[in-house]
């Protein structure tokens, strides 16, 4: 099957599924595929960039926030304000990234940690514009050249932004920057030694991440049609951290195993234990350290190696 | 001795690490195609030139002129887009990639096509990768590990990580190739290969900077050496000429097998 046969396959039959599923389910999906969106870009940043931030889910939020912003009490037209908001989260990541990616790993880390919390009690503080702890809500998705994408429909457009983040990233992953960033990850001198611009190379992996995790925001932001503080505070930045090392960290198909698995588990775990589903996490996070550093997607590669 | 001007021209380096003079008043040359050994007893400064000419670090004093540029100053990174490549003592493979992918990171700066191009899928930037890899390809051919070639860098000994390192330095179309005590930790049979593959790096035109302390491997192979005591070069000349050179002698006066050995 050539390449673009099985990119339109992989479309349909994601953005089939919704059509079989009833309201609660098919809400339960469009969160899943935008959690594997947000693990594949956090898994370039994180997994194969080698960067400890955790700012990644603060720009899901920026891109939520700020296209409903944009639309709605700017005034723009979609196109613009998607333009627009793109832009804002390159621009915030540009500033977080030219000063912290020049830092080593604990400070990045710290850097960014400060930036995501940041951005939490500005969306508390903002008054009218981000409407504060209650944050914004009673809005709809524009409609386009007069028709109103709802439904499973919608469901479609989040399909589009999650293989079009895949595609981006495996694109730049199998080209000379993708091994530039790996082998930063691995040994920032040599890489200097072998022509790569360390800090330059950093800052761009950071900024077209934070960008994508943007965008995805902004599909997030006609899921629910209201967002507020608390679902973009640290709590999902360390989950996705999660996801991507219980996953195998650097592997694009352990990041959608995470994201799908942990997504997914407190749905099935809760009815059985409640909340104390995050101490299943805690124990999947410290097994995965343990036992199979490089996570799920080695488990996988080793008993496929013992199979042949 | 090449009538034309040195590729690489030192003149006058100077390196202190507070009051330690690492490095004094140093006069170096390397014409294209030259190997250039650099010895000296342990502290003689010969990590440190090698160190100052690739950028780690900025030196006191002095000029390095690569191609008639100036050099100092400039960031590794930079260095090497110029066409300085170096291979490391203690090998640095990028871990969790394949030797070949290994290499093409020693390929980066000869990448012309943009982000945009990358992203975009255009047939450029994918005629680029597919000729790069072949390229790559060859350079793992060329050090003897074509066998290893899709491996992960995990699986290589010591010995074929050296090699590695040397091919993944030629994938940056070094017209200088820095080699960091090339023969240190390698076996008899592993050395000799190297010294075949060195001649041939500089028989493509390439010039040689080599440090090392295994006179053995290196007088038979140097076109040229400089010797280091104190960090002060104390002789600079033919191998021949130094095997005999009685300041260098005194110099290695705590190991006098290594000049002796060397002389058969």
């Amino acid at each position: 099957m050539s390449e673009l046969a099985r990119w339109l396959a992989a479309a349909v039959v994601l953005a089939a599924v919704p059509f079989f599923l009833g309201e609660y389910h098919n809400d339960v999906y469009r969160k899943m595929l935008l959690w594997v969106a947000l693990a594949l870009g956090y898994n370039f940043l994180f997994g194969i960039s080698g960067q400890v931030a955790f700012s990644h889910f603060a720009f899901y939020g920026i891109g939520a926030y700020s296209i409903v912003i944009l639309l709605f009490q700017v005034g723009l037209p979609l196109p613009v304000a998607i333009l627009a908001g793109v832009a804002l989260c390159a621009l915030l990541a540009l500033a977080v990234a030219i000063p912290s990616t020049r830092l080593e790993g604990f400070y990045l880390a710290l850097a960014t940690l400060a930036f995501a919390q940041l951005f939490v009690v500005v969306l508390n503080e903002g008054g009218r514009v981000t409407g504060g702890t209650g944050g914004l809500m009673d809005y709809r998705l524009p409609e386009i050249f007069g028709v109103r994408i709802t439904g499973p429909w919608y469901t479609t457009v989040i399909v589009a932004v999650l293989l079009g983040t895949y595609a981006i990233l495996a694109r730049l992953d199998r080209s000379w920057f993708g091994r530039a960033c790996r082998a930063i990850r691995d040994n920032p001198e040599a890489a200097a030694a072998m022509g790569v611009n360390v800090a330059r190379t950093k800052v761009i992996a950071f900024t077209v991440t934070s960008v994508l995790a943007g965008l995805a925001g902004m599909a997030y932001a006609f899921v629910d049609n209201t967002v507020n503080p608390p679902i973009f505070g640290l709590e999902n930045a360390f989950l996705l951290l999660f996801m991507v090392i219980v996953g195998g960290s650097g592997r694009p198909a352990g990041a959608v195993i995470g994201a799908v698995l942990l997504y997914l588990l407190p749905f099935v775990l809760s009815p059985l234990i409640g909340h104390h589903h995050a101490l299943v996490f805690g124990l999947l996070l410290v097994g995965a350290m343990l036992v199979q550093p490089r996570g799920l997607i080695g488990v996988y590669d080793a008993l496929r190696r013992r199979a042949a | 001795m090449r009538s034309a001007g040195a590729l690489l021209e030192v003149r006058g380096l100077a390196k202190r690490f507070g009051g330690l003079a690492a490095v004094s008043d140093l006069d170096l040359d390397v014409h294209e195609g030259e190997i250039l050994g650099l010895i000296g007893p342990n502290g003689a400064g010969k990590t440190t030139t090698f160190n100052l000419v690739a950028g780690v670090y900025p030196a006191s004093a002095g000029v390095i002129r690569f191609a008639g540029e100036p050099l100092l100053g400039l960031p590794p990174h930079a260095i090497a887009a110029r066409g300085v490549m170096r291979t490391f003592q203690h090998n640095r493979p990028f871990a969790g990639m394949s030797v070949t992918d290994n290499v093409l990171v020693g390929a980066h700066t000869r990448f012309r096509s943009g982000l945009w191009s990358v992203l975009a899928g255009r047939a450029r930037a994918r005629d680029e990768e597919a000729r790069q890899r072949r390229r790559a390809a060859e350079l793992v051919e060329f050090v003897g590990l074509g066998e290893s070639a899709a491996a992960d860098v995990a699986t290589l000994s010591f010995g074929q990580g050296r090699l590695l390192e040397i091919a993944r330095a030629l994938a940056g179309e070094p017209r200088l190739m820095l080699f960091d005590e090339p023969a240190a930790g390698l076996t008899p049979a592993e050395t000799a290969r190297l010294a075949t593959i060195i001649r041939g790096i500089a028989e493509r035109g390439i010039a040689v900077l080599l440090i090392e302390h295994d006179m053995r491997f290196l007088l038979p192979l140097a076109h040229r050496v400089a010797v280091l005591n104190f960090g002060l070069k104390i002789a600079d000349g033919k191998p021949d000429e130094i095997r005999t050179h009685p300041q260098v002698i005194q110099a290695y006066l705590g190991d006098p097998g290594a000049l002796a050995d060397a002389a058969h």
